[in-house]
């Protein structure tokens, strides 16, 4: 039972950073931006 | 509830707008960015008197409301922009007490859009050293508003100017200027058309070169009816208006101020002629680097050692302490030794942002731009490239942004493409773990080998960046003519509170930044480094033994042996060992393989990736440097990171273009694949050839 908690907690971490990842790399943003773009560079240094 | 009101600080750069706003904010402020833009949005809150709270939104210095960069627009699309949520109630212009006269400019176009405006005269304790005498009462009925008094750095003024800023009702809204001695017919014609508008805003935006928010310049040229001006003539007015302001500003303080040069005790004029000497200018700025540099190692080194061992007892304790399973796992071998791989360098990103602060709040970097221009021209750059390839030390992106100014495309996109050569705050975790591995601890003249690599390699980069900007120059085929001004701050003995608010702000947007990418990069990590396919990772255990059972292995040997098989055969194994062919020749192995292709979402992930896959299997308490210093070459035996590996990592580093945002701005900055592709592989080829030769010249 412990093992299968534990298992469970790792794979949804697994999934909420395999998510996170897509989106931070590879969603594209629908939301029309202005001519400079919507990098925040902050956000990936 | 206690009411609030909008505060938008106002000004010219270089008149200590941010010390008022850190003055009157204090730690209530936060720092964000422009909805799809990458300026700078700075707000906070202030408590004013009778229980009134201020939002007040720091915006970025402008030298008047004819734009001409991204960060222009900000200022007047807010204050043309009724509807925007955070229009002001009230302005606050800041002035400096020497550029009186510049700085009133901004203040009069201010005023003429009818918004309350509050004069701050900032920088007052200069006045007996300048020998400047103010007549307040005459200027406030003069430019009918009222007037602040402040010195920052001695705190005075700040008061009364809370008081001024909560009576903002009682200010005077009649402008400096009347718009239609501009040009009266053509205003004339204007009101009529437009009868509702406040003059001096539809002028602002016929006459601006973009469109701002809702009010659509080719709208007013649609609906009126009468003939709209040539852009030549709209300048030729906009030069009328700008002599007529002067002219006002002129006649206001000539009455209201009084400069008495014989009581002047300045000391600029002869610290200028040494800083910006054409030999002791780039001495002192040489000796000023090397003891940044060293003290960067200096002082880090105590917290870098604590923070190190902290978290590998964090680990340690992490795996005794909780249930044996898969999340324990994740979080002893993947997470937190992945965390440790970023906090470790929370000192020496401080230092160095706390140098670089220093030097900009003193007003040396203006110094050094000047200084720097000089040379700049005979590589094919403009000076205004200084300050983008100086802004590439903190970070690409937003240097890349900042060539938005350079009025040549030549220039500019030469700059664009020169820029990521220089060393940003993301190779720096890179640099230092692979220095303190390889370079000796030894120290030459009172300066540190690793000091001096360190400052070599920032310099490399730079060079780097020089040289290809000379190739670009003569190898792209654009005519184009630029120049070149930058104003001279006076100097100041830098504040404290400025200095430690964008310490805190610069490491704080860093950790949490690049945290989060590491902290999901180390999950996925560490299952790809937990679970493999096939027989020789899910038989491990009965390969290992079997095949050691003649050599007597103690208990611990033989479950090191099980780890090694199984992290070999794991999902991040295979992929490492796929792509070894190709970096062994640099002396690579290949979890510095995964390190380097993982590091391409951004640099500073190459220290986490190796913490986590060195991790995976490990039962020992230790750093994350102990751990990269017994890592063993498997084809040449020692030690995998030696000095000709470790200066051909070094190398791949500087000249790699290791970063996914990085090409992502240059195609929407240059609205072209062309020049990131470009950009990619010239890079990342040079980057290779120079890291191979290297390592087969020390090997």
């Amino acid at each position: 039972m412990n093992h299968l908690l534990q298992n469970i907690l790792a794979f949804t971490l697994l999934f909420l950073a395999l998510g996170f990842l897509v989106k931070k790399f590879f969603w594209k943003n629908s939301k029309p931006t202005k001519d400079i773009g919507k990098h925040d560079c902050d956000n990936c240094h | 509830m206690s009411k609030q009101i909008n505060v938008a600080l106002i000004g010219n750069p270089n008149t200590g707008k941010t010390s008022v706003f850190n003055s009157l904010t204090g730690l209530n402020q936060k720092v964000g960015n422009y909805p799809g833009i990458t300026v700078e949005k700075k707000e906070g809150i202030c408590k004013l008197p009778r229980g009134v709270k201020a939002h007040i939104i720091d915006l970025p210095g402008t030298y008047s409301l004819n734009a001409s960069s991204l960060d222009e627009n900000v200022v007047i699309e807010l204050l043309l922009n009724k509807n925007d949520k955070d229009f002001p109630d009230v302005a606050v212009v800041v002035s400096d007490v020497e550029n009186l006269k510049r700085n009133l400019l901004l203040f009069t176009q201010i005023k003429d859009l009818e918004i309350p405006t509050v004069l701050v005269i900032n920088m007052s304790d200069r006045m007996k050293y300048k020998g400047i005498s103010l007549d307040i009462p005459y200027l406030e009925s003069q430019l009918q508003t009222k007037i602040a008094l402040v010195s920052t750095r001695k705190n005075e003024g700040i008061d009364n100017l809370k008081t001024l800023i909560s009576n903002y009702k009682e200010l005077s809204i009649t402008p400096c200027l009347n718009a239609s001695e501009i040009d009266k017919e053509y205003f004339d014609n204007l009101r009529k058309a437009f009868p509702n508008q406040l003059l001096y805003k539809l002028w602002l935006v016929i006459t601006q070169d973009v469109n701002f928010g809702k009010t659509d310049r080719n709208e007013i040229d649609a609906v009126a009816d009468f003939k709209t001006k040539t852009k030549a003539d709209l300048k030729r007015l906009q030069q009328k208006e700008t002599i007529k302001r002067y002219q006002f500003i002129n006649n206001t303080l000539k009455k209201g101020q009084t400069i008495d040069l014989s009581t002047a005790k300045d000391l600029r004029i002869k610290l200028d002629r040494i800083l910006t000497h054409k030999i002791w200018g780039y001495a002192i700025f040489l000796v000023i680097l090397l003891t940044i540099f060293q003290a960067i190692y200096d002082w880090s080194a105590i917290p870098m050692d604590f923070i190190d061992s902290s978290f590998a007892s964090l680990s340690e304790w992490t795996k005794n302490s909780l249930p044996e399973g898969a999340f324990t796992s994740l979080l002893a071998e993947g997470i937190i030794p992945g965390l440790g791989g970023i906090v470790i360098f929370i000192p020496q990103i401080a230092f160095l942002f706390l140098f670089i602060s220093v030097l900009e709040e003193s007003g040396y970097m203006s110094r050094v731009v000047f200084l720097m221009d000089r040379g700049m021209r005979r590589f094919g750059l403009s000076g205004k490239s200084v300050v983008p390839l100086i802004s590439g030390t903190a970070c690409a992106i937003p240097a890349i942004m900042a060539t938005r100014n350079i009025e040549s495309w030549k220039e500019r996109l030469i700059t664009i493409l020169v820029t990521p050569f220089t060393t940003c705050s993301a190779r720096l975790p890179v640099y230092l773990i692979i220095i303190s591995l390889v370079i000796p601890e030894g120290r030459f003249l009172g300066l540190g080998y690793q000091a001096l690599t360190l400052m070599l390699l920032y310099l490399i980069g730079f060079g780097a960046a020089l040289i290809s900007a000379m190739i670009l120059n003569k190898v792209l085929k654009i005519k184009s003519k630029s120049f070149f001004v930058v104003e001279m701050p006076n100097y100041k003995l830098p504040l404290i509170k400025n200095v430690a608010l964008t310490v805190v702000e610069k490491t704080k947007s860093f950790v949490f930044g690049a945290g989060k990418i590491i902290l999901a990069i180390s999950i996925v990590l560490w299952f790809l480094a937990s679970y493999g396919p096939g027989e020789e990772f899910n038989n491990a255990e009965e390969i290992v033994t079997e095949k050691f059972a003649s050599k007597h292995l103690t208990e611990e040997e033989l479950q090191n042996e099980i780890a090694s098989q199984k992290l070999e055969y794991s999902f991040i194994g295979l992929t490492g060992r796929a792509i070894e062919p190709a970096i062994r020749p640099l002396g690579y192995d290949w979890k510095i393989g995964i390190a380097i292709v993982s590091s391409f979402a951004a640099r500073e992930v190459f220290v986490g990736t190796l913490a986590t896959i060195y991790s995976v299997g490990s039962d020992e308490e230790e750093t994350i440097k102990n751990r990269m210093a017994g890592e063993v070459n498997p084809i040449l035996g020692g030690p995998l990171f030696n000095f000709a590996s470790g200066i051909s990592l070094l190398l791949f580093y500087a000249f790699a273009m290791q970063c996914m945002s990085t090409l992502a701005i240059v195609k929407r900055e240059t609205n072209s694949w062309k020049w990131p592709i470009l950009q990619l592989v010239l890079m990342s080829v040079f980057a290779y050839v120079v890291a191979f030769i290297a390592f087969q010249i020390l090997i």
